[in-house]
């Protein structure tokens, strides 16, 4: 996988780099003191730009506060709160994980009983597995789990078709309208850029009549169905994304695949398929997210023993009884992953996240 | 002879079409499945529109055809719009949504501009590092970060806004029951919601701006703020303004902020357009004028596609390649 290995390779790069911050940070003191020292420097500007970074610092760290604050409020047994006699209070007290184990609940893989009959013979062989405990939640406290794990194969089960029907309709959509030329292809792709960039509420506009289309025919509450319409809304903005991706592969690999004999279709599994895969994992990313984290229309559709994970989010906060350590441990363990994905993501895949013809 | 040039010719004999034209096959079954899921309910709702439809008649007929007849709704002709084109309460949710369009756009602007100008900052130090996590809420789930907001703004306990202002001494308030408050609270929301996408726009167009331009204002004297005035802003105009009629568009359909932080109260008086619509229908049974408000929302939804292509470089990419 040459991808994975360029990803490994910046990875590498870029520890080596963090590591050496430190380091170049204290070369560069040492320089700006020698320059004032000698006088080639007015002492004023480097304090100048320390002040600067530190107001820039400040205001970044101020932007993502609600970010630390979720997280202290999750780890604080006091749920929270900052405020205290003493004044603001930036670390957790009393840190405690039984928020997280509350929403995890428990990991256990249950004892079975497998037992093999000896063919002719009336003997059985019966092995009995161990029951394995991750996790055990009641050992914590905890009495009665959050619905997490439910949650959680709802959502799987909503998110895997979802990726999995999209990816079929965007990849030879997007192809056709990076390399070949037909009737109406400006047209559709004008289309799929307009509906990208505006139309997002679009899909909550026409919920009503979504909704009773799907209730006549008796497709709410099914999640096969939701998954299907995550795909179809999924559709213009990743054929767009992946047609931008593959618009920067050179015509030419093609042209020497097709003077080295190779019939249409092996040009597109052999020379672009391969050659996109960087565009590939960004599509698989995006339509996994719309169904894993899409909420209005799931919310409006499923019913509460289909509930995803952004629907049972919101069930959340309606009950009042949960102590809000709990809920910031909820909201943290579905929202982190994806913000590292995010990040990871945005930093490695090369070209990948970028805003297709938004950018400038 | 293959199957695809076997199709290419049959796609030859097609009047209109060329054999090139089979590629259209590739494309068409995306476009289909968008279409069924997207322009049918929207079709769906213009019908719904001229119908008295609630729950009891919409679902009352049995089987495929009674979606076409609407179940046993009855045609009103035009009653519905009628009856919300004469509603206060519809006035009231059109002008907050406008309201809000207006007062959120200038407040994300003036924040993703100042913070494009900080982590751009000539003295800044360590710029890429700051950059790349101010955009870290971009890829949040937008649910997981309304709900955080909400409690935030909680008049709870644990309530951050509530603490900031006991911290400075002022007294608590009860950001959720009072209008304008509720209204303060979409907004700062909706700002850090849309920040991220507002400054990376706003940061690449300021390294584009030209560094002769600012250094022969230098050399003429100009100070900071009169080089930001006559260089800087006139050089990222225009994608700061294609970035904002984007995310006017993205405010004007806000849904999600209002429904989750308190269903658009109190009493109904902060719904915004789409979570009027989506109320009247699915709280108070109103199909028929729920669909009516729908269609004016996907109607206002339209002018701000016009808008952009007329004044964005939205269709720029597509002749391209």
């Amino acid at each position: 996988m040459s991808l994975l290995r360029s990803v490994g390779r910046s990875v590498k790069e870029d520890t080596k780099e963090a590591l050496m911050v430190p380091v170049d940070l204290v070369r560069g003191v040492g320089y700006t003191v020698d320059e004032v020292r000698n006088g080639r420097m007015s002492p004023v500007e480097p304090v100048k730009t320390l002040a600067i970074t530190l107001g820039a610092l400040a205001i970044v760290l101020t932007l993502l506060f609600p970010l630390y604050w979720i997280l202290m409020s999750a780890l604080s047994g006091s749920g929270g709160s900052i405020y205290s006699s003493g004044g603001l209070r930036l670390l957790p007290t009393d840190v405690s994980l039984q928020p997280f184990v509350w929403v995890v609940g428990d990991l256990i893989i249950p004892a079975y009983a497998i037992s093999l009959n000896i063919p002719l013979t009336d003997l059985a062989v019966v092995f009995n597995t161990p029951q394995v405990t991750f996790l055990d939640a009641s050992a914590h406290g905890v009495e009665s789990p959050s619905g997490f794990k439910q949650f959680f194969v709802n959502s799987m089960t909503v998110a895997i078709p979802t990726v999995l029907i999209a990816m079929s309709l965007i990849v030879p959509g997007a192809y056709a309208l990076s390399r070949r030329e037909f009737i109406g292809r400006e047209k559709i792709l004008f289309g799929y850029v307009l509906l990208t960039q505006v139309g997002g509420g679009l899909g909550i506009a026409m919920l009503i009549g979504l909704y009773t289309v799907f209730v006549q025919l008796g497709f709410n509450d099914s999640k096969l169905a939701l998954s299907v319409y995550y795909a179809a809304t999924a559709v213009p903005f990743n054929t767009w994304l992946l047609k931008t991706y593959m618009d920067g592969i050179p015509v030419s690999y093609e042209e020497a695949a097709i003077v080295d004999g190779a019939p249409p279709w092996r040009v597109v599994t052999e020379v672009i398929l391969p050659l996109s895969k960087a565009g590939l994992a960004t599509v698989f990313i995006f339509t996994f997210l719309t169904g894993w984290t899409e909420f209005v229309v799931a919310q409006t559709l499923l019913g509460t023993e289909n509930y995803t994970l952004p629907v049972g989010l919101y069930s959340l906060i309606s009950e009042y009884s949960i102590p809000w350590a709990r809920f910031s441990a909820f909201a943290l363990t579905f929202a982190a992953p994806l913000g590292l994905v995010y990040l990871f993501a945005q930093r490695y895949i090369e070209g990948g996240l970028s805003f297709g013809g938004v950018e400038g | 002879m293959s199957t695809v040039s076997r199709v290419a010719q049959r796609v030859d004999e097609v009047p209109f079409l060329e054999r090139g034209d089979a590629s259209l096959l590739l494309v068409l079954p995306g476009l289909f499945m968008f279409s069924t899921f997207m322009l049918f309910p929207i079709l769906y709702l213009v019908g719904v529109s001229f119908t008295n439809a609630k729950p009891s008649n919409l679902f009352a007929g049995d089987g495929i055809a009674s979606i076409l007849t609407f179940g046993e709704a009855t045609f009103v002709g035009l009653e519905n719009y009628v009856t919300i084109l004469t509603d206060p309460a519809f006035w009231n949710s059109f002008g907050i949504t406008w309201l809000f369009v207006a007062t959120s756009v200038a407040l994300k602007i003036a924040l993703s501009l100042g913070i494009a100008l900080v982590v751009t900052g000539e003295r800044v130090r360590g710029k890429r590092f700051m950059r790349s996590i101010i955009i870290v809420p971009m890829g949040l789930p937008a649910i997981f970060t309304i709900t955080v907001w909400r409690g935030i703004f909680s008049s709870a306990e644990f309530g951050l806004a509530n603490q900031v202002l006991a911290e400075f001494g002022f007294s608590s308030i009860a950001w959720m029951s009072q209008r304008w408050m509720a209204f303060l609270a979409y907004n700062v929301t909706e700002a850090w919601l849309a920040y991220p996408f507002m400054v990376i726009i706003t940061v690449s167009a300021l390294q584009n701006v030209s560094d002769e331009l600012h250094e022969a204002a230098m050399v003429d004297g100009a100070g900071y703020v009169a080089r930001f005035l006559h260089v800087t802003l006139p050089s990222i105009k225009r994608p700061v303004l294609f970035a904002s009629i984007l995310t006017a568009a993205a405010s004007f359909q806000q849904f999600l902020i209002p429904f989750v932080f308190n269903e658009g109260g109190p009493a109904r008086a902060n719904e915004l357009l789409i979570l009027y619509a989506y109320r009247e229908a699915f709280s108070f049974s109103q199909y028929g004028q729920g669909a009516a408000i729908s269609l004016v929302a996907v109607v206002i939804i339209g002018a701000f596609m016009w808008l952009n292509v007329k004044r964005g470089r939205l269709a720029d990419g597509v002749n391209e390649a």
